[in-house]
Parts: structure tokens; C-alpha cells; sequence
């Protein structure tokens, strides 16, 4: 539409609407202004005078025609003026253009009739003698830039390999722009797709180019929207896990031409499928979460990949998988199990989770005033005197459970130890319904109670003491697909066992959760109006908390309808307990902010440093010990982040490609505070396949910031003359005559013609 | 042979024991009026509410040996209720911070669905205990989901019986003596010796358990107290018929069980 606007325009106006907008209008008339309004007037005057003094019948008529007749001649009188565009026009072979081309892989695709991307750049640029290149080398001194992750400056296209793996249009303008300071240009040609892929500020860049007057012309190859398309745009997995837990992974898929069908998401674990869920989509053009589940199976550092398999008459296919690099870890996760009496809660949690290799339920069971059962302590010394009463004591666990005490139990500072142990230990809480916890135990108004998900009724409430239902346990549609609560292998036949369990009691009256807590579980019972908190949990500062207010989950391993050989009691427990001790930080933890960087890419590294107490510590010397995967080893110190307690952050750049091992040790003076392991990966990365349509409205950007224009292949043929007008580098300014322009030429004719055809509709003639 | 049977079968040639002490016949002879034939034991129980509920087994006892009792027959399984349930759970109750229920106890059949709502379960005089196929089954999976059980008040030649039915329930399993060293004697009083005899005929109490899958590391699903009686000890602890360390030592194997039943 634009392009028939532009040449129905430069067909009326003899010039295209770009040279009216740069040019200022001028008249090149010798005469001077007041001879000029002279006659103008006395033009009009005698007109007006002939018209009413012949022999017009009405009016009407007269002032018609004398108004026509006054156009006509007042035309004729503009078009003596000489009127002309003053154009500021670069001098030819003076000035330097900058071309900057995208060499990344996304130019490889081929979006539009099959034709890869750079073929375009062949065909325009690749010869000496191509149309557009021989059009601008006609008028301007050509210096060609390729540029992906990083750019430079090249000499002959044949450089051009569509290889790069990462695009960065900011980056590519700062080089041009200072590569040609020095020298007079006319402005930068900048041709991508400009899907821009890195980290770096494009507004930076283009304040510069904005303020050196520097306008850039973009060219945009590609499809603004793909036809059929899948891409798996985000996955949202855990970056360590225990082994042999149950991920749960949010894969996040767009799509386009693929409304309403269904396809299906595949996991593999080093080329294994280990799981896979279907999913439909809705309307076209709108993307779909997939939840996937699988089991960690193998210790170590895994490479999970999350794929739709390629389906008909997809665009682009490398964009139908991401990989995640998970650390699986075989460790023995410890936790405090304190229950104030001896009941079966006890007994079935322990066995639950008896088997499993990767969580140890350390059990303080107090069976008598002062007088406490120790089962699975490491050592003779371990919780000999009872509940932990110092923060290095509690906080070597990772989780804790808090079943059948009171309040009362504990000191004031012990109940505090338990928030902070969650909140800036980041340990998980779960605290089991009985007749000694939440409000019936006394712990509205404790330290206790804020750390809780769950609201507490007033303790002593009239139905507090006689409160006992026996609750039918629903899932909410969160707890369908949670880690904690998903007991089967997919969400509906999760539910279904779920509402087969038998029921559990709760002497807990809890109905409702605080704000930002999720429930996973609810009950439902005879007698209760709404139903009942089964598992809720919140975040707590650093780590989290858990409330499962009934007394017997135990129910679901015994009772007479659960068969003998039914595994739900123990898959719930091992995932809860595991989830419960998800996440929790260790006094010296190391992350990355991507696990997988591509090649020549730096690594930052943040450390977080804390004692054994959890107090961060900020003059420790912390060290980074990369493993390569040759073996060599090269230790990097990190530095003190100032403006956070505790964090320390170095950077690396990975000198080979592979899996790297990344160590890091803390000292504080001289003593022994943690260390912590993480891997980052150093390969190509298909990031150039993701979020690959052109970007118009980026590049459309970037032309208007900096007065420029926005091409596509369709219209770049005006690219070399609507380059050359321009103030920037060494311009002349060149007159453009208007006098014969189409227009005035067809207008007289309308307004001659005009009266002519009214005179005779009128019978004057 | 084992020690456990050529020393049960020296008790069986030996022994022309009287088959019922004299205290505990005149008990039964005193509350058997209280009952009448086809009497509904669930409504002398009370419902379940979550904390510990002592719970009785009830069976059919060999025809050969049924006489007095609830509707003038002896049941054998009743031995010593109520008493004895309420004077343990006083006693669980006065030591132990596990809160059990006061107002009442269970009787329940071997089969009865409810069972599986207590994991522990006590079975007085299995020399008498009878068995049908089903019910076999339904305490073979109590047993191994998790339950726990004790038999008590049985000697001499009971063990022939109690051993049969055993098997009947687990046909794998290995019955084995337990020494003082096993954590149920730990888990809430220190019992260093196992020195025991039978409060009536001076027999050597033996203590016998079946462990899950017979493995010794592994959870205790049975306690048998061979050639015992601590319901009797319980049952008169407050009437001077029993010697007070009697009483004694059987409330702390009492206490012991439950909290070991409780934690493993």
C-alpha cells in the first residue's frame, strides 16, 4: 500500500514524498515579491471586473467562474515563480557508507519462498556489479561490517559465513559508528532480521548515532511471522536436584499454524526418552505451558533436552528443543523429625522414607516429660540433650518437622531459632496437625505462627478442643501437577488416586490459607461448610514452610481399603520430604547466570558466602577452581560484591568447549567455611534458531531514532538515492525544480476544463 | 530341632498344669453374667478419634476348650478385660506423653476392616486362637502394611496352637526368641534382662517375635510373651494378687511395645 502511495506520488510530483521531507521549498523567481503581488492582484481584479460585467445571467454563476478562472491563473502564476526544492544532496565518491551485515545463523533461515536470508545479501551486495552495491558504490565510498556476537570490519563478502551464534545490533552500530569517525559519512546500512539476541543496551548505541547525526537504514530480511511453526521457548527446571526425585518442568511452547492440534513434548535424558505429555493447543498463535514429569534417575551432571518432535511444514525446526544442564546429586539430605508423642505418624514417615538413600529422617521423639527417643542419629552426642538450642545445632539439618509439641515446649529463643532456620537458613518446615500444633498447641502470637501458611484460629476458640472430622483429601488443580503432590504419572490419573485414598482426620480446625501460601491439598468432610487445609505452603523469607493439618496420614498406608501392595503413602512422603529439602542453600553456594554459554562468551560466577550459623561473612577469600574438560585446572579469586553482604562474583571465559566444573572454596581466616560445585557449559548454542521472525518494529526503531528509513527487500531498490539525501558528511544543495511538476500541469487542465464544462451545462456559452 | 521346641515340647510331657489360674477363673465366673450370647462388641467400643485405642482381638476358641464366659462360655481372648486395658492405659497414660483414649477400648475380630485403623493389636490365650482362610489373609496384610502385634497369656502347650495359626498367617515366617538386647526392650524403659517367669506356673517366660521379610535388622511385626501373662499382671495390679515387681515389670514391656510399635 505504501509503495503504491510513494510512486502514484512521485508520479504526481515529479520527486518521491522522502526528497519533499528533507528538502526546503524555494522560489527562484528574478522578480521581485512586490511586482509579483502586483500582478497577482490585478489579476484577480480584472478577472473579477470581466466576469461581472458581461453578460452572465445570475450571480452565482459569475463568482464560479471567476472563481475558476482566478485558480487557473493564480497556478499559472505559482508555476512562474519557479518554484524548487532545495535538497541537501551528498557529493558523489566523497562520502562513506557503512554497510553492516548480519552474519549470524538465523540468516540461514529460509522464511520467505524457501530463500534463505543471505541469499538476499548475495544477491544485493555479493558482486561488485549487484544492483544495489554498484547503485550506492556510484555515489558513495563502501565499507562493509559483518557482524553476529561480535563485529569487524571485512573487506570482500565472501567472509560472510552465517555462522555466528548470538546477534548484537547495538555492539555492530558502536563499531561502525567509531571505525568511520574520522572519515565524512553519510550514514550506516544496517541489514538483519534484527532479532537481537544479547545483553548489551541497543539504546546506548543509538543516542550515539543520534547524536553524531549518524542516520541508519535498515533493511529487514525475513518473515514478521512465521506460517507453521513450533518453538520451545522457556524451560523452567530446577538446576539441582536429589537423586531419584521427581522433576516437575515447566516447558513453555509457541506456536503458530498449529492451533488446535496436538503435539507432543519429549524428555530425554542423554539422548534417553524419559518422558513425554501431549498437549493440545488452542487458537492459533497462542502458546501452551506443558508440565512434564520424570524421575532423576542417574547422579551427576545430566543434560536433560525438552523437544517436540519437527512436524510438517515447520519453518524452523533447531528451535524445537532446549536443553537444560541439571546437577543430580547423590547426597544424603538430613532431617529433624521432633514429634512431642509417640503416635503412628511416626512410625509409617520413617518407614515411608526407610528405603530411600537420599533422605534421612533423623527422629527426636519425646515420649515422656523430659525423656526423648533417638532414632538414626549419626552420633552418641547428636540431640542428647533434646531439641537443638543453637542455631549451628538446627540448622545442620535441612528440613525440619514439627509434630505433636506445644508451644510451650520450646523457649522463646528456640521458637525464633525455627523462624530463622526458615527464613535465613532457607530450611523447610513442616509442621503436622495433632492435638498439640497450630492453634491448639498455642501458637497464635509465636514466632512460629509467621512462618506458617496457614492461618491460626484463636487458640482456645470455643471449637478448638472438641474439633475432629474425618476429611475425603481432593487435590486443588495446583497440587495436581506439584512435585509434592503428584502421585502418579499424569494429572488426571493423580486425581483419581487421590479421591480413591481413604480419608485422614485433622482435630486442627484450619480453613484458610495467607496470602501468597498455595494449597495443594483440601478436605472435605460431613459437618464442614468449607473444606479444609490439607498441605499448604508458603515461602518464607529463604526457605519455605509446610502445614499438613491431619493427624493420620498413616491412613493412607493401613486402612483396610488401601491394597497391600499400594505405594501412594510412601511416594508421597519421599516427594514431600524431598521437595521439602528442595532448593535449601548451603553455607557457601555458587551459580551461574546461564548454564550453557556459547563460545568465546565470559561466565559470571556469584558466590554467596555464610558461616554455620548463616551469617554472611565478608572477608572470606573465596576461590573459584575451574576444571576444563581437558582436566586443566585454573583457580580464579573472587571479589567481594559491596554493595550485597556475603555475595562475591568473578567472571571466566571458557577456553574449551565442554562441560566445565566450577569449585568454589571459602576460607575465613584461614578456616574452613564450604565449598560448593556447579557446571556451565562452553558450545554452540542454537539461541539464533529462538524468536527468529523479523523483528520490523526493532529495526523500524532504530531507522526512526536516528533518521534513517525502515527497508524490506520489496522496496530497498530506493535505499541508494534516499541515502543521498542527507546533511551528514560532505553535502552540496541541489535545486529540484517544481514548475513542471505533473500536478499544477493536470490541475490547470481541471480548473480550465472545469469552466468550460460549466459553461456549457449552463448555457453561456 | 530348636531350643524353642525341644524346650516347649519338654513343658508339654512334663507339665499337668491346671489349664486356668483360680484368681482369674473366679473373675471370669463373677463378670460372665454380664454379657448374653450374640452380644454386640461394637457397641461396647468406642470410636476411632486418632490417638491410641488398646485393642483386643476376639476369635472363636477351640470348641474342645469353650466353656464360661460372656454367655456362660469361656472365650479365652477376653481373659482380663476390661481391666487390664484400663489399667495399661492409665498407666501409658501416667508415664508416657502419649495421650491414649480413657473412655473405652476395641474388641475387634481378626477380619474386621476397623483393625486396620489400629496398628497395634494384643491377642490374649492364642493356645486357643482358630482361624478361617479370610481371616488369615486380612491379618497377614495388617501384619505386613504395618501393624503390630502381641499375643500373651499363653504357655506349655499353647505354643503348638499359637505356632500353627502363625503360620496359617505368614507360612514364611521364621519365629525366632528375642534376647534383651532387641530395641523393643529399650524403647522407652531400660530392659537389660529378660529374666521372666510366668506369674502362675513359675515357667521361664520366653519372649518370641517374626520380624518383616525375617530379617532380624528389620521391624518387629510380632511380640509373643511364651510362657506369660502380662494382661494378668495388669489386670491385678491394683489388687495385691500379683507381686508389685510382676506388675511392674509388665507394665514396662507394655509401655515398651507401644512405643516401639509407634516408632518402627
Amino acid at each position: 500500500m505504501a509503495a503504491i502511495f510513494e510512486s502514484v506520488f512521485a508520479f504526481l510530483f515529479k520527486y518521491r514524498p522522502l526528497v519533499f521531507e528533507r528538502g526546503d521549498l524555494a522560489f527562484a523567481t528574478p522578480w521581485p515579491t512586490w511586482v509579483l503581488l502586483l500582478g497577482i492582484a490585478i489579476a484577480v481584479g480584472l478577472t473579477f471586473v470581466t466576469y461581472t460585467r458581461a453578460a452572465i445571467r445570475g450571480r452565482r454563476d459569475a463568482v464560479i467562474l471567476a472563481t475558476l478562472r482566478v485558480l487557473a491563473l493564480g497556478l499559472l502564476l505559482f508555476s512562474l515563480t519557479r518554484p524548487s526544492l532545495l535538497i541537501p544532496t551528498v557529493v558523489p565518491q566523497r562520502n562513506f557508507l557503512g554497510i553492516l551485515i548480519d552474519d549470524s545463523r538465523s540468516m540461514q533461515i529460509a522464511d520467505r519462498d524457501e530463500v534463505p536470508r543471505d541469499r538476499f545479501v548475495a544477491e544485493a551486495f555479493g558482486a561488485p556489479d549487484s544492483t544495489l552495491r554498484a547503485a550506492l558504490a556510484e555515489r558513495f565510498l563502501l565499507r562493509f561490517f559483518r557482524f553476529s556476537g561480535a563485529a569487524e570490519r571485512i573487506d570482500d563478502l565472501s567472509q560472510l559465513s552465517a555462522a555466528g551464534g548470538r546477534t548484537d545490533l547495538g555492539q555492530a552500530l558502536d563499531l561502525a559508528r567509531r571505525e568511520l569517525a574520522a572519515v565524512p559519512l553519510a550514514g550506516l546500512v544496517l541489514v538483519t532480521d534484527g532479532a537481537d539476541n544479547s545483553e548489551s543496551s541497543l539504546t546506548e548505541a543509538l543516542l550515539s548515532l543520534e547524536a553524531n547525526s549518524v542516520p541508519v537504514y535498515t533493511v529487514g530480511l525475513g518473515q514478521e511471522r512465521f506460517a507453521r511453526d513450533i518453538q520451545v521457548s522457556r524451560v523452567e527446571a530446577p538446576r539441582r536436584v536429589l537423586l531419584g526425585s521427581t522433576l516437575v518442568v515447566d516447558v513453555v511452547l509457541e506456536q503458530v499454524g498449529f492451533g488446535r492440534q496436538t503435539v507432543e513434548v519429549q524428555v530425554e535424558d542423554d539422548g534417553r526418552i524419559v518422558a513425554s505429555e501431549e498437549v493440545r493447543f488452542a487458537a492459533d498463535g497462542e502458546s501452551a505451558t506443558v508440565r512434564v514429569q520424570f524421575t532423576a534417575a542417574e547422579s551427576g551432571v545430566r543434560r536433560f533436552r525438552f523437544r517436540v518432535p519437527a512436524q510438517a511444514g515447520e519453518q524452523v525446526e533447531r528451535n524445537n528443543e532446549q536443553e537444560a544442564l541439571i546437577v543430580v546429586e547423590d547426597a544424603r539430605e538430613r532431617i529433624l523429625y521432633f514429634e512431642g508423642e509417640p503416635r503412628f505418624e511416626v512410625k509409617f514417615l520413617r518407614r515411608a522414607v526407610s528405603d530411600d538413600e537420599n533422605v534421612q529422617v533423623v527422629t527426636l521423639l519425646r515420649t515422656a516429660e523430659n525423656k526423648f527417643l533417638r532414632l538414626d542419629v549419626e552420633s552418641a552426642e547428636e540431640l542428647a540433650a533434646g531439641f537443638p538450642r543453637t542455631r549451628e545445632e538446627l540448622f545442620a539439618y535441612r528440613g525440619l518437622i514439627l509434630g505433636s509439641v506445644e508451644a510451650s515446649f520450646f523457649t522463646h529463643d528456640q521458637l525464633r531459632m525455627i523462624e530463622e532456620f526458615v527464613g535465613q537458613r532457607g530450611g523447610g518446615l513442616l509442621v503436622l496437625g495433632s492435638r498439640h500444633s497450630f492453634g491448639r498447641g498455642g501458637y497464635s502470637g509465636t514466632p512460629l505462627a509467621d512462618v506458617l501458611p496457614v492461618v491460626l484460629p484463636a487458640a482456645g476458640g470455643p471449637s478448638t478442643e472438641s474439633f475432629y472430622v474425618e476429611l475425603q483429601v481432593e487435590p486443588t488443580r495446583f497440587g495436581l501437577t506439584h512435585p509434592a503432590t503428584r502421585i502418579a504419572d499424569s494429572a488426571e490419573e493423580s486425581a483419581e488416586r487421590w479421591r480413591g485414598m481413604p480419608p485422614v482426620s485433622a482435630v486442627n480446625p484450619i480453613f484458610e490459607v495467607k496470602p501468597g501460601a498455595s494449597t495443594l491439598l483440601t478436605g472435605n468432610a460431613a459437618g464442614i461448610e468449607d473444606p479444609a487445609v490439607v498441605l499448604a505452603y508458603q515461602r518464607y523469607g529463604r526457605g519455605k514452610a509446610l502445614a499438613l493439618p491431619v493427624q493420620d496420614s498413616w491412613m493412607w498406608q493401613m486402612h483396610a481399603d488401601v491394597p497391600l501392595d499400594d505405594m501412594t503413602h510412601e511416594v508421597f512422603w519421599r516427594q514431600m520430604l524431598r521437595w521439602l529439602v528442595s532448593y535449601v542453600p548451603d553455607p557457601v553456594s555458587v551459580t551461574t547466570a546461564r548454564d550453557r554459554v556459547g563460545p568465546g562468551e565470559p561466565v559470571t560466577l556469584t558466590a554467596e558466602v555464610e558461616d554455620q550459623t548463616y551469617l554472611s561473612v565478608n572477608n572470606a577469600e573465596v576461590v573459584a577452581r575451574v576444571t576444563a574438560p581437558s582436566g586443566a585446572l585454573s583457580e580464579i579469586p573472587m571479589e567481594w560484591a559491596v554493595d550485597a553482604d556475603g555475595e562475591y562474583s568473578a567472571s571466566f571465559v571458557p577456553e574449551e568447549r565442554g562441560t566445565h566444573k566450577i569449585n568454589v572454596v571459602a576460607l575465613e581466616d584461614g578456616e574452613f567455611l564450604g565449598e560448593h560445585t556447579t557446571y556451565v557449559s562452553a558450545e554452540e548454542l542454537p539461541t539464533e534458531y529462538f524468536d527468529a521472525e523479523m523483528r520490523a518494529p526493532t529495526l523500524q526503531r532504530i531507522a526512526d531514532e536516528t533518521g534513517g528509513r525502515f527497508y524490506t527487500p520489496a522496496n530497498v531498490a530506493t535505499l541508494p538515492e534516499d541515502v543521498s539525501f542527507t546533511e551528514s558528511g560532505t553535502t552540496v544543495i541541489e535545486e529540484r525544480e517544481l514548475w513542471d511538476m505533473p500536478v499544477i500541469f493536470l490541475l490547470l487542465l481541471a480548473f480550465v476544463g472545469s469552466e468550460w464544462a460549466y459553461r456549457k451545462y449552463r448555457g453561456l456559452v | 530341632m530348636s531350643g524353642r521346641v525341644a524346650w516347649a515340647l519338654l513343658l508339654g510331657l512334663l507339665t499337668i498344669l491346671p489349664a486356668e489360674p483360680l484368681a482369674a477363673q473366679s473373675r471370669r465366673m463373677r463378670e460372665g453374667a454380664r454379657g448374653a450370647q450374640g452380644i454386640d462388641f461394637d457397641e461396647l467400643n468406642i470410636p476411632y478419634n486418632g490417638r491410641f485405642t488398646f485393642v483386643r482381638l476376639r476369635f472363636d476358641p477351640l470348641p474342645e476348650y469353650g466353656g464360661r464366659g460372656w454367655g456362660g462360655r469361656d472365650l479365652k481372648w477376653d481373659h482380663d478385660y476390661p481391666r487390664a486395658e484400663r489399667h495399661f492405659t492409665k498407666i501409658l497414660d501416667e508415664i508416657t506423653s502419649l495421650g491414649p483414649n480413657f473412655d473405652g477400648s476395641v474388641i475387634l475380630s481378626v477380619d474386621d476392616p476397623e483393625l486396620f485403623k489400629y496398628p497395634v493389636a494384643y491377642m490374649s490365650e492364642p493356645g486357643f486362637w482358630t482361624l478361617t482362610v479370610e481371616e488369615a489373609a486380612s491379618l497377614r496384610d495388617y501384619l505386613l502394611k504395618g501393624g503390630f502385634m502381641i499375643f500373651d497369656d499363653f504357655a506349655s502347650r499353647h505354643w503348638f496352637n499359637f505356632e500353627d495359626r502363625m503360620l496359617e498367617v505368614l507360612p514364611e515366617a521364621r519365629i525366632v526368641e528375642l534376647d534383651a538386647s532387641h530395641p523393643i526392650f529399650h524403647s522407652f524403659f531400660e530392659i537389660n534382662s529378660l529374666d521372666h517367669t510366668h506369674p502362675y506356673y513359675g515357667l521361664r517366660s520366653v519372649f518370641y517375635g517374626i520380624f518383616e521379610g525375617n530379617d532380624p535388622e528389620k521391624r518387629l511385626m510380632v511380640i509373643a510373651n511364651y510362657n506369660n501373662d502380662i494382661g494378668e499382671s495388669w489386670e491385678w495390679s491394683d489388687a495385691g494378687y500379683i507381686p508389685i515387681e510382676l506388675s511392674n515389670e509388665a507394665y514396662k514391656l507394655g509401655v515398651n511395645y507401644i512405643v516401639y510399635a509407634m516408632t518402627h
